[in-house]
């Protein structure tokens, strides 16, 4: 994407920010800028200090020293209300939407067309808001409730609402994190939409592709100062990655161990067979060998994490063979998987994966206490024994066993979840999204982690959404399409080669379904 | 002196700063000490004890519960029915031995009963404990057409409440008892983790392999033994099955695991913590009381007092 329109004076101009938050400098002297009609791609890792940057920008915190410029004008130390008329925006990555109301609502909330007495003129409402949604094109409208809306389209209205308040600074923060292939894709057209039209993107995201398939220009926040601008078609995803973090070399080495004849020789450890639930899955075949790391690419919806969810007995309605080690699997039963030696790190850290509130040992002791007799006696020194033992080997950084799980980075969290099966001695680890929302650094860990786990005999089911990193990690990929496997590749290439991949067998799925459809009255008629 | 003062300010900074709840009830019961007429005697912590017994014993069975992010409002009315219960049963002529056992049981069941409805067809335990609240009280009414049953069995109520043993009253002793066995069930056994998994992520601990329905349901059994075991005393107390006994104990038993700071949204929480609860409520009363107060006005005090510990107790 690059920006025609994009001019050389910046539309917001940020120079040598200084912020520290007592002895802690989070920002040590920052010069940003973001011009008209450009995307100025925003990247670090989590504490970096990036979203300190962006909360000055806002007006959320005031900066220590340092200038900050809304065309040529010194807007420092405002208000973020005033701000936000001046035109500078953010999107959360949790959005800020009411749920309960309709999109016309949502879009002109605080702001509806008034009768007498107080009345909200609901006609008018829904007739401007739906006006507003046509003058931008969206495919939206104004009368829904937003509760029935897909992620990206509730994203649309969040935009909306920016623009419609004059917005001309968007923030973005991690956009496409709840997005499938396709809704990025309707991102994307957005993105360019609101680019023509001379806005400026701060564009903040941890996925290097697309950040280079959206961004004209790249900033890296790193230890409170600012590398770059780099034009971002003059650099290359190693090079950033080089310049975020102080070796890449978890990500590059632990790369594919050698003996995988050996592998497929072995007996599986996972071998499941005709796995159907009654909505998502339509009978699944694989198997997973001993320290082979399978990959499972496929669209949100496609059912991935329905598949992880039935192997380990989430599911009552789950109906198949599932057989770890050669033995068969109870299915709907959690603790009778855990038992055959199935570990889970869901998708969804903050509810499935972690007790928040509760500390550090806790939660990694947890598996083990749902396993044993509760009467009992639980140790707190095995307890905090046992979580020493997995902070040492998977670097979690925390200040004792004690503290609340809440307090971690995304990153750190992940690994505890992480070590929490790996205490259990699992033989077979069904990752779900384990990257989402970690930083360069924790990625290339977890990575390696993986590696490592797999090294020791155990097979690993890696979901993710991010082919580069199926590319990067899985011994085999399987397709996911519509609740099947379309495909296995045990000759995993590029990640531009997956999507292609992908796309083909979704529209393969879909015509399909076009063509028998179409068939049935054929058959009527004869 | 000086030093000693300095260095009992700096301790009392850092306690103020992790249990305000203690601090509190450290501040009403000196007040009451040096205010009201021969409080600070070792007979009126004893009496205060004894009174306190009931609700502790509850707030014992209740702690597992909140714990589990779940809450029990029929105790109170429970233990009005189990005085009734062993009351009839020993006009039967069930042995003085076996009935407090029949009726913990019949208690535990209740909690069973709870328990399942709130798991299996998912109706928050406010509803279901709100209705079963209702259903004892009015068992427990109808059983005798309101009229109290009378125990003869002087046996069973020297066993319950009035005997001393070591040169203590046994109430203290059942209440001691029942600390220590909910010490080692929440903070010692497997089992107390699993409940404060089920508090601090009802999801996650599922997740993790924990029978989060079943959990809950030991809680609610839990306590619904416990306030049956508080009804059983309630009648030896009184010498009687009475079917209003118990009415409005439950506010008293919620008010002192909060105070002692147990959290509404479960997850967090202590036995101790709710013991202290117990007995602070049980000064606030008696302190009133020697102080003269008549007992509306008491209410009024009592209310306030619990507001204010819980308002400053919240994390």
């Amino acid at each position: 994407m690059t920006g025609i329109a994009a001019s050389a004076t910046p539309l917001v101009r940020m120079a040598d920010i200084r912020k520290r938050f007592g002895e802690n400098h989070v920002l040590r002297g920052v010069s940003f800028d973001v011009r008209a009609g450009e995307v100025h791609a925003l990247l670090g890792e989590n504490g970096a200090g990036k979203s300190t940057l962006m909360k000055v920008l806002m007006g959320v915190h005031e900066a220590d020293s340092g200038r900050i410029e809304l065309d040529g004008q010194d807007i420092a130390g405002r208000s973020v209300r005033e701000l936000l008329a001046q035109g500078i925006a953010m999107i959360f990555q949790e959005l800020s939407l009411l749920p309960n109301l309709t999109v016309g609502q949502n879009l002109l909330l605080g702001r509806e067309p008034r009768l007498a007495g107080w009345r909200i003129d609901a006609r008018a409402l829904r007739r401007d808001a739906q006006a507003l949604i046509d003058r931008h094109g969206f495919d939206l409208r104004a009368d829904a409730p937003v509760r029935e809306l897909g992620f990206a389209q509730r994203q649309m209205v969040e935009v909306l609402k920016a623009v419609s308040r004059g917005a001309r600074v968007l923030i973005m923060d991690e956009p496409t994190s709840s997005l499938s292939l396709r809704e990025e894709t309707q991102l994307f057209a957005i993105i360019e939409g609101l680019q023509a039209r001379g806005m400026g993107l701060v564009y903040i995201s941890h996925r290097m592709a697309e950040v280079f398939r959206v961004a004209d220009r790249i900033s890296i926040v790193k230890d409170g100062l600012l590398i770059g601008p780099l034009d971002s078609a003059s650099t290359t995803p190693r090079e950033l990655a080089q310049l975020m973090s102080k070796s890449t070399a978890g990500e590059l080495a632990g790369k594919r161990a050698p003996a995988a004849d050996a592998r497929q020789r072995a007996e599986p450890v996972l071998r499941v067979r005709g796995l159907r639930t009654a909505r998502k899955l339509a009978g699944l075949d694989f198997e997973v060998g001993p320290g082979e790391v399978v990959g499972v690419a496929g669209l949100v919806g496609a059912g991935r994490s329905t598949l992880a969810k039935a192997l380990f007995g989430l599911l009552p309605d789950a109906a198949g063979a599932v057989e770890v080690d050669g033995r068969p699997v109870r299915a709907g039963d959690v603790p009778a998987a855990i038992a055959a030696g199935i570990g889970f790190v869901p998708e969804d850290r903050r509810h499935e994966g972690l007790m928040p509130g509760l500390s550090l040992a806790d939660n990694l002791a947890l598996p083990g206490y749902a396993s044993r007799h509760g009467a009992g006696i639980a140790s707190r020194g095995r307890a905090d024994a046992l979580f020493a033992r997995y902070r040492d080997m998977l670097h979690i950084a925390c200040r004792r066993g004690a503290q609340p799980a809440s307090e971690l980075s995304g990153g750190n969290q992940q690994k505890v979840v992480f070590g929490k099966w790996l205490a259990t001695a699992p033989r077979l680890l069904i990752l779900d999204e384990p990257t989402n929302g970690v930083d360069v650094n924790a990625k290339a860990e977890m990575r390696a982690a993986i590696r490592a786990v797999a090294a020791q005999g155990v097979g690993v089911l890696l979901i993710s959404s991010e082919l580069d990193e199926l590319t990067a990690a899985a011994d085999r990929v399987l397709l996911m399409v519509d609740g099947r496997i379309s495909r296995s590749l045990t000759e995993v290439g590029a990640e531009s080669e997956l999507r292609a991949l992908l796309q083909a067998d979704m529209a393969a799925r879909q015509g399909g379904i076009e063509q028998t459809s179409a068939s049935a009255p054929r058959l009527e008629a004869a | 002196m000086n030093t000693i003062a300095m260095r009992g300010r700096a301790a009392i900074g850092s306690i103020v700063r992790d249990h305000l709840t203690y601090v509190i009830f450290g501040v009403v019961t000196l007040f009451f000490a040096v205010a009201a007429p021969n409080f600070a005697t070792f007979g009126t912590a004893e009496a205060i004890l004894r009174v306190t017994a009931l609700v502790s014993i509850m707030a014992v069975g209740m702690s597992f519960v909140i714990i589990c992010a779940e809450i029990d409002l029929s105790v109170g009315s429970l233990a009005s029915w189990s005085s009734m219960l062993v009351a009839m049963a020993l006009e039967r002529g069930v042995p003085a031995l076996a009935a407090p056992f029949v009726v913990v049981a019949a208690g535990a069941l209740v909690g069973l009963v709870n328990g399942l409805l709130v798991t299996k067809l998912r109706i928050p335990s406010f509803l279901v404990t709100l209705g079963m609240l209702s259903v004892l009280s009015g068992l427990a009414l109808t059983v005798t057409g309101t009229m109290p049953v009378p125990i003869v069995d002087d046996n069973y109520s020297d066993a319950l409440w009035n005997a001393r043993l070591f040169g203590l009253p046994v109430p203290i002793l059942w209440t001691a008892a029942i600390v220590v066995a909910g010490y080692y069930l929440l903070h010692l056994s497997v089992f107390g983790r699993r409940v404060f998994a089920v508090g601090g992520g009802v999801t996650a601990a599922r997740f993790s392999g924990v029978k989060t329905d079943q959990v809950k349901i030991w809680a609610f059994v839990l306590s619904g033994m416990t306030a049956s075991l508080a009804g059983l005393m309630l009648a030896a107390r009184s010498t009687a099955g009475n079917p209003s006994l118990g009415k409005g104990l439950e506010l008293d038993v919620i008010a002192a695991v909060i105070i002692g700071g147990t959290s509404l949204f479960g997850g967090a929480g202590s036995i101790l913590g709710s013991l202290v609860g117990a007995i602070f409520i049980g000064i606030l009363g008696f302190g009133l009381l020697v102080m003269g107060l008549s007992t509306s006005i008491q209410e009024i005090i009592k209310g306030a007092i619990i507001i204010l510990a819980v308002a400053l107790n919240r994390r």
